[in-house]
C-alpha cells in the first residue's frame, strides 16, 4: 500500500485484515486486527499502528519519564509516574551492587516529594515498572515549573524530530524537559517560564490542529532567542 | 503492591507556593482569603425532606435530610434529635478506599455536626412531641462526590443549605401519641452557621485550601460563626502549634469571609 491511510477507530473496530506486524493497543484475532482504544489507526510500512487519543500512560521499556517520589522503603523508592502503575526505583540501581539497607540511607538520595528524571528499565504487566537513573541527565530535578499534559499528546509536543519543543525553547529561552508520561518540567527566566507553560498547554489543547507549529510560533511571537 | 495513602506535593512546587505566599499570592491566583467558585443547588434529591449539592472548586458534596419520629435521649426528653453523618465515596478520589470510615471521614462528620449543633441552627426545643417518648429526629447524610480539598466547608454549606430548604410533615399530639398530618412545614431554622477553614503554609494563613495546599500545610483551623459573628465551634488539625495572634487572625478572617458566604447561602436557599 503506497499511501498511508488514517482512520478513526473505537475499541472493537477492525482496522485491517491480512498479515501485518502490529504495535500497542492492537490485538490480533484470526487474521483481523482489532483496536483496543479510541484513536487514529494507520496501516503502513510498520504494519498496523494505533495512536490513542485519550488514556493514561502505559509504561514501555526505555521510555524517559519524569516522576514524583511518593514513598521510600528499605529497598528503594516508589515513584508516581502519572500512570496506573507506580514505578519502583531499586536502591541497588542507585548505590550499586554493594547496597545494603543497614549501611545506606535512602533518604539522603531522594526524599518523598522529590522529582526525578528516570528511564523505564523493564516492565511486564505482572510487576510494577522498574526505573533506573543510570545514564546522562537522569536523577533528581532541583527546580522548575511542573506541567502535566495528557501522555497521548506528548508526541505532538515534541514534534517531528523535536521541532516543536525546539521551537518553544528557542523562542522563550527556557529549557523544556518532556517525560513520555506527560510530565513536563520547564526551567528558565520567570517570564519565559510563564509563556512556555501557556505554549505547552496550547499544544495539548489544540493537538488536533494541522497548522499547530504556525499557531504556536504565532503565539510566541517574533521574540528572538534567549529573551522575554 | 503499593498502597496510596495521601496526596504528595512535589517539593519544588511547595517551595514555589511558599515563595508566592510570602508575596501574598497563591498558585491558582486567588487572594489569601478568597474561596474557589462556590455553587449551591437545592432540592436535588426528590425523595428526601431536603437536599443540596455544593461544589467548591472541584470539591463536590451532596447532603440529604431525612426526618422521622424517634425516641429522645434520656437527658433531653423534650428535645428533638439532630444527627449529621458524612461518607467519603471510594470513587471520589484516588486515595479514598471502601470499607469502614477513615479517621478523616469521622473527623469531617463530627466537625460539621458540631458547627450546626453549637450554633443552635435548628431549634431542637420545637421538635419535641411527647416528652420522654416521641420527638422529631433530623438526620443529615452527606456524600462526598469529589475530593479536591476543604471538605469541611463544602460539607458544612451543603448541610446548612439542605436544612434551610427541608420540609417536614406537621405532627399533632393526641392522647400522648404523635400523629403525622398531610401538612408540610419547614424545619425550625433559627440561624445560619458558616464554617471557614484556614490552612497555614509557611507562616501564612489561606482560606479554602485545595488538595495541593492541604498537602503542604502544617496546621489548619476550622471556625464556625453565626449570623451575629459569634464563634460557635472550632477545630484545629495537623501536628503543628498555632500562636494566639494567629488564632485571632483566623477568627477575624472567618467572621469576615463567613459573612459573604452566608449571604450566598441565604440567596441560594430562599
Amino acid at each position: 500500500m503506497p499511501m498511508i491511510e488514517r482512520k478513526q477507530v473505537i475499541p472493537g473496530d477492525v482496522i485491517a485484515k491480512g498479515n501485518y506486524r502490529y504495535g500497542s493497543y492492537v490485538e490480533k484475532r484470526g487474521d483481523e486486527f482489532i483496536a483496543l482504544r479510541v484513536g487514529l489507526a494507520e496501516v503502513g510500512r510498520d504494519g498496523v499502528k494505533l495512536n490513542p487519543l485519550t488514556g493514561s500512560y502505559l509504561p514501555r521499556a526505555d521510555d524517559e519519564v519524569i516522576g514524583k517520589v511518593v514513598d521510600v522503603n528499605g529497598f528503594g523508592w516508589v515513584v508516581d509516574i502519572n500512570s496506573c502503575f507506580d514505578g519502583f526505583l531499586p536502591a541497588s540501581f542507585v548505590f550499586g551492587r554493594e547496597f545494603s539497607p543497614s549501611t545506606h540511607d535512602l533518604s539522603s538520595k531522594f526524599r518523598v516529594g522529590d522529582m526525578i528524571g528516570a528511564r523505564i528499565e523493564s516492565f511486564e504487566r505482572s510487576r510494577d515498572p522498574q526505573l533506573s537513573i543510570r545514564g546522562h541527565g537522569y536523577g533528581k530535578i532541583d527546580s522548575g515549573e511542573i506541567v502535566k499534559i495528557s501522555p497521548t499528546k506528548v508526541p505532538r509536543l515534541i514534534g517531528r524530530r523535536g521541532a516543536m519543543i525546539n521551537l518553544i525553547s528557542e523562542k522563550t529561552g527556557c529549557d523544556v524537559r518532556v517525560g513520555q508520561n506527560g510530565v513536563v518540567v520547564v526551567t528558565g527566566p520567570p517570564e519565559g517560564v510563564a509563556k512556555t507553560v501557556k505554549a505547552v498547554k496550547m499544544v495539548e489543547e489544540e493537538a488536533h490542529a494541522a497548522d499547530l507549529m504556525a499557531k504556536v510560533e504565532g503565539f510566541l511571537g517574533g521574540s528572538s532567542s534567549g529573551g522575554s | 503492591m503499593s498502597m496510596k495513602k495521601n496526596y504528595v506535593v512535589e517539593t519544588i512546587r511547595k517551595a514555589q507556593m511558599v515563595q508566592l505566599l510570602a508575596e501574598g499570592k497563591r498558585m491558582d491566583e486567588r487572594a489569601l482569603d478568597q474561596l474557589r467558585p462556590l455553587t449551591i443547588e437545592t432540592g436535588v434529591i426528590q425523595k428526601a425532606n431536603g437536599s443540596a449539592r455544593v461544589t467548591l472548586g472541584n470539591t463536590q458534596v451532596i447532603a440529604g435530610v431525612k426526618i422521622a419520629t424517634g425516641i429522645p435521649f434520656p437527658d433531653t426528653p423534650d428535645k428533638g434529635i439532630l444527627m449529621v453523618n458524612a461518607e467519603i465515596l471510594p470513587m471520589s478520589s484516588p486515595y479514598a478506599e471502601p470499607g469502614p470510615p477513615s479517621e478523616e471521614a469521622i473527623e469531617l462528620a463530627r466537625v460539621v455536626d458540631r458547627g450546626i449543633r453549637e450554633s443552635e441552627m435548628v431549634d431542637l426545643g420545637k421538635l419535641g412531641l411527647v416528652p420522654g417518648k416521641t420527638v422529631i429526629a433530623v438526620f443529615v447524610d452527606c456524600n462526598i462526590m469529589n475530593v479536591d480539598g476543604n471538605l469541611f466547608d463544602a460539607t458544612s454549606y451543603a448541610v446548612v443549605s439542605a436544612l434551610r430548604t427541608a420540609k417536614m410533615k406537621k405532627y399533632v399530639v393526641k392522647d400522648d401519641k404523635a400523629e403525622a398530618t398531610e401538612e408540610m412545614v419547614p424545619v425550625p431554622v433559627e440561624r445560619t452557621p458558616v464554617s471557614v477553614t484556614l490552612a497555614r503554609i509557611g507562616d501564612r494563613l489561606v482560606v479554602d485550601p485545595n488538595t495541593e495546599e492541604e498537602a503542604s500545610m502544617d496546621m489548619r483551623i476550622t471556625i464556625t460563626t453565626d449570623d451575629d459573628g459569634n464563634i460557635c465551634a472550632s477545630q484545629k488539625g495537623e501536628a503543628s502549634t498555632i500562636s494566639p495572634a494567629q488564632v485571632l487572625e483566623a477568627a477575624d478572617t472567618s467572621i469576615r469571609v463567613g459573612k459573604q458566604i452566608r449571604a450566598q447561602i441565604m440567596e441560594s436557599t430562599k
